[in-house]
């Protein structure tokens, strides 16, 4: 108790305020995960509620949106899509981010200034900005004042195009808080070893990779979610075709297309989807709301 | 230092490592692996592929550095520690300047080009931004979800996150249930949401949770219940498909309220319902997704904002004789005033970004587009690349205001 006397908040009233909204946070899941279960007939038969009501639920239920969702309909290939998407594109970023954090902490050179507002001035572009010059440069290559520098790559559909818009979009944040991370550590320990003749590879490697494990777990912990849950880069650039689909755009693909009243397989496929985010949120949770809050910033 | 004796020889070493390691190197690097990928694509099965890119799609990008760094073996020792800054922070410049900084120039430099980028049209794309009727309703629609999320989630958030502070116990268990809803992605997140909006024809059974209750609320013309196509007591088939009976609605069709009932059959004089009716009540419902969605992140900030104000300062209310709700407005609210912009900035944003939602659930028709599905409409639907280009400068546009403000308070609270 933080005080003594008992105030309105302490009474029922409030706390049924807070009991309502978590019930009413809760409540879409709940007709969602029960659709799940029932037998694709059965959902178009009668509802929900009803079906819990009057305990019909509870015979019917079933796994077989499942094994549909996941073999016939081939959810399962996206699903391991999704992973090859996203741990390289959560992986790379983080690389190239670290060695550069580590330049602008610890290394001394000219420009530095000029560098580091480039990559903190690339944080207010939104992805729209970037996205269509990027999948034609994926696809076509980019030309600049009649000197081919990209040649025609005919990248779209692949998993590196992927990649690498994602390490364009995520670089400059993960930069940014990686820079910070990396200035709060002290800087004895890196002169040290800089005095003992280590080279910057060997203490960006040995030394202080180790001790900014903290900071780019929360990182990487917002940046895995947000490429595993985003729907945008993957459709524009892996495409609709069947086998390049990620999770995200099958599970799109199953609530806006042609599958009208396909409810047990739509609900199935968003549960499944939904089981990786929830595993890591709560996991990883305090990374996650770190990295998340870090990522606050971001244009 | 060593610098001034160095030849001319040796100049033009260190410039053609500097050269080769963070100029060529880089784009060498960055093809290879891209041409790599896409033949492996190609040559082998789904599953090898999977593997493939999970593994060297992660690794290769340490030969860069690796490679860079074998390069500059090859550099006068009392050379290479501005070399050595080139390699550390060569890739990440080179990768913004090619996957960010060119396209964005790209995409303004387009915004003045005509369908297919090849003449310039002057300013005709974004005269056509704000005269073309979709536009105009794309417009509306971002100014009223900016409005509405934006408020909604501050406030609810701030309202939750109070009261949760004061909970006993069970506080990180209420908060992880209204946060779960941030990790779980935007599609999945309409998919919930449109089960409960649901529509379907009659005399189907309703499965959305609103039109069903709302079918079976009502009694037909003979003063018999409605149903919602459930068993009765008695074994017979209760349905709704009678006179009298409510109808279900197509909630995420309805543009306005003027197929909802106390808005059929409205009198020209009556100015405030005339002035309802218009409320395009899908684009809220849209929002509220959105609403679900971020609430718990404005809610885990405010919480931790809420926390760090000193006890003492709260207490010296309570004794001055504040009630709850004085103490709140002028002594929580303006200590976590920055926070509350901080939070405000970054739905601002989310919401200038918002893709998925509309996308998944009404694919932008019936006037509920936003920008950004807007944007992407006119590249993939209509071929205007033009055009398309204009739009996502309107979001850029919006976005920059937006976190130079914040940018300029972090900067003044850093300084005080």
């Amino acid at each position: 108790m933080r005080r003594e006397t008992q105030k309105w908040y302490d009474k029922p009233v409030s706390k049924l305020i807070l009991i309502t909204i978590a019930l009413s946070w809760m409540f879409p899941y709940i007709g969602f995960l029960i659709s799940s279960f029932r037998p694709g007939e059965s959902v178009k038969r009668s509802s929900w509620w009803i079906s819990l009501t009057n305990g019909d639920l509870f015979k019917e239920l079933t796994l077989e949106n499942y094994y549909e969702i996941l073999f016939a309909e081939n959810l399962s290939r996206s699903f391991f899509n999704s992973f090859a998407v996203s741990i390289p594109s959560t992986i790379i970023p983080i690389t190239i981010a670290a060695f550069a954090a580590y330049a602008f902490a610890f290394i001394d050179f000219r420009g530095k200034e000029i560098a580091f507002i480039f990559v903190v001035g690339m944080m207010i572009i939104p992805l729209q900005m970037s996205l269509i010059p990027l999948l034609k440069l994926m696809k076509g290559g980019a030309i600049l004042f009649g000197v081919t520098i990209i040649p025609e790559l005919s990248l779209n559909g692949t998993f590196v195009a992927v990649w690498f818009a994602h390490t364009g979009f995520g670089l400059p944040l993960a930069t940014f808080l990686l820079r910070d991370f990396m200035m709060s550590l002290p800087k004895s320990v890196v002169e040290s070893a800089k005095i003992d003749g280590a080279s910057h590879l060997t203490t960006f490697f040995k030394l202080v990779l180790p001790l900014s494990v903290a900071g780019i777990a929360a990182f990487a912990t917002f940046q895995f979610l947000w490429v595993y849950n985003d729907f945008l880069v993957a459709n524009v650039f892996m495409g609709i075709k069947p086998e390049n689909l990620v999770v995200t755009s099958h599970v799109a693909q199953l609530t806006v297309g042609n599958y009208g009243e396909e409810w047990h397989l739509r609900t199935s496929g968003a549960v499944i989807s939904m089981i990786v985010p929830l595993i890591v949120f709560f996991s990883l949770q305090r990374y996650f709301v770190r990295g998340l809050i870090g990522g606050s910033v971001k244009g | 230092m060593n610098k001034n004796n160095s030849t001319l020889g040796d100049r033009l070493l260190i410039v053609g490592i500097r050269f080769l390691a963070l100029g060529i190197f880089p784009l060498i690097w960055f093809l290879f692996q891209a041409i790599l990928f896409r033949e492996l694509t190609e040559i082998l099965n789904r599953t090898s592929l999977i593997i493939v890119a999970i593994i060297f799609g992660s690794t290769f990008i340490f030969l860069l550095y690796l490679g860079m760094n074998k390069l500059i073996d090859f550099a006068p020792k009392h050379h290479r520690e501005s070399l050595y800054a080139g390699m550390f922070i060569g890739p990440a410049l080179f990768m913004l300047s090619l996957f960010l900084f060119y396209p964005s120039i790209r995409t303004i430099y387009l915004s003045f080009r005509d369908r297919y980028g090849d003449s310039s049209v002057g300013f005709d794309n974004y005269i056509w931004a704000f005269s073309d009727t979709e536009m105009k309703t794309t417009l509306r629609n971002q100014v009223l979800w900016l409005i509405f999320v934006v408020t909604l989630v501050v406030l609810l958030g701030l309202i939750i996150s109070w009261l949760a502070d004061r909970l006993n116990r069970g506080e990180a268990f209420f908060k992880s249930i209204i946060f779960m809803p941030m990790a779980i992605s935007a599609v999945g997140s309409s998919a919930i949401f449109k089960l409960i909006y649901a529509y379907r024809p009659p005399p189907s059974t309703q499965i959305g949770i609103i039109n069903g209750l709302r079918v079976s609320s009502g009694k037909d013309i003979n003063g018999k219940e409605c149903g919602n196509n459930e068993i009765g007591a008695n074994g017979e088939l209760i349905d709704y498909y009678r006179e009298g009976c409510p109808n279900p609605v197509g909630w995420l069709q309805q543009r306005d309220l003027s197929n909802l009932p106390s808005f059929e059959n409205i009198n020209s004089s009556d100015t405030l319902l005339n002035f309802l009716v218009n409320f395009p009540i899908n684009t809220f419902l849209l929002m509220i997704v959105m609403v679900w969605m971020s609430t718990g992140f404005a809610m885990v900030v405010f919480s931790a904002a809420i926390k760090a104000v000193p006890s003492e300062i709260i207490e010296a209310g309570q004794i001055d004789g504040a009630s709850e709700g004085k103490i709140f407005m002028s002594i929580i609210l303006p200590y976590i005033k920055s926070t509350i912009i901080v939070v405000s900035t970054y739905i601002t944003v989310s919401v200038l970004k918002a893709f998925d939602i509309v996308y998944v659930t009404t694919r932008g028709d019936l006037e509920t587009n936003l920008l950004a599905v807007k944007m992407l409409d006119e590249f993939a639907k209509y071929r205007q690349y033009g055009r398309s280009a204009t739009v996502a400068v309107l979001i850029f546009v919006c976005v920059i205001p937006v976190i130079v403000i914040n940018a300029v308070r972090a900067r003044e609270q850093t300084q005080i």
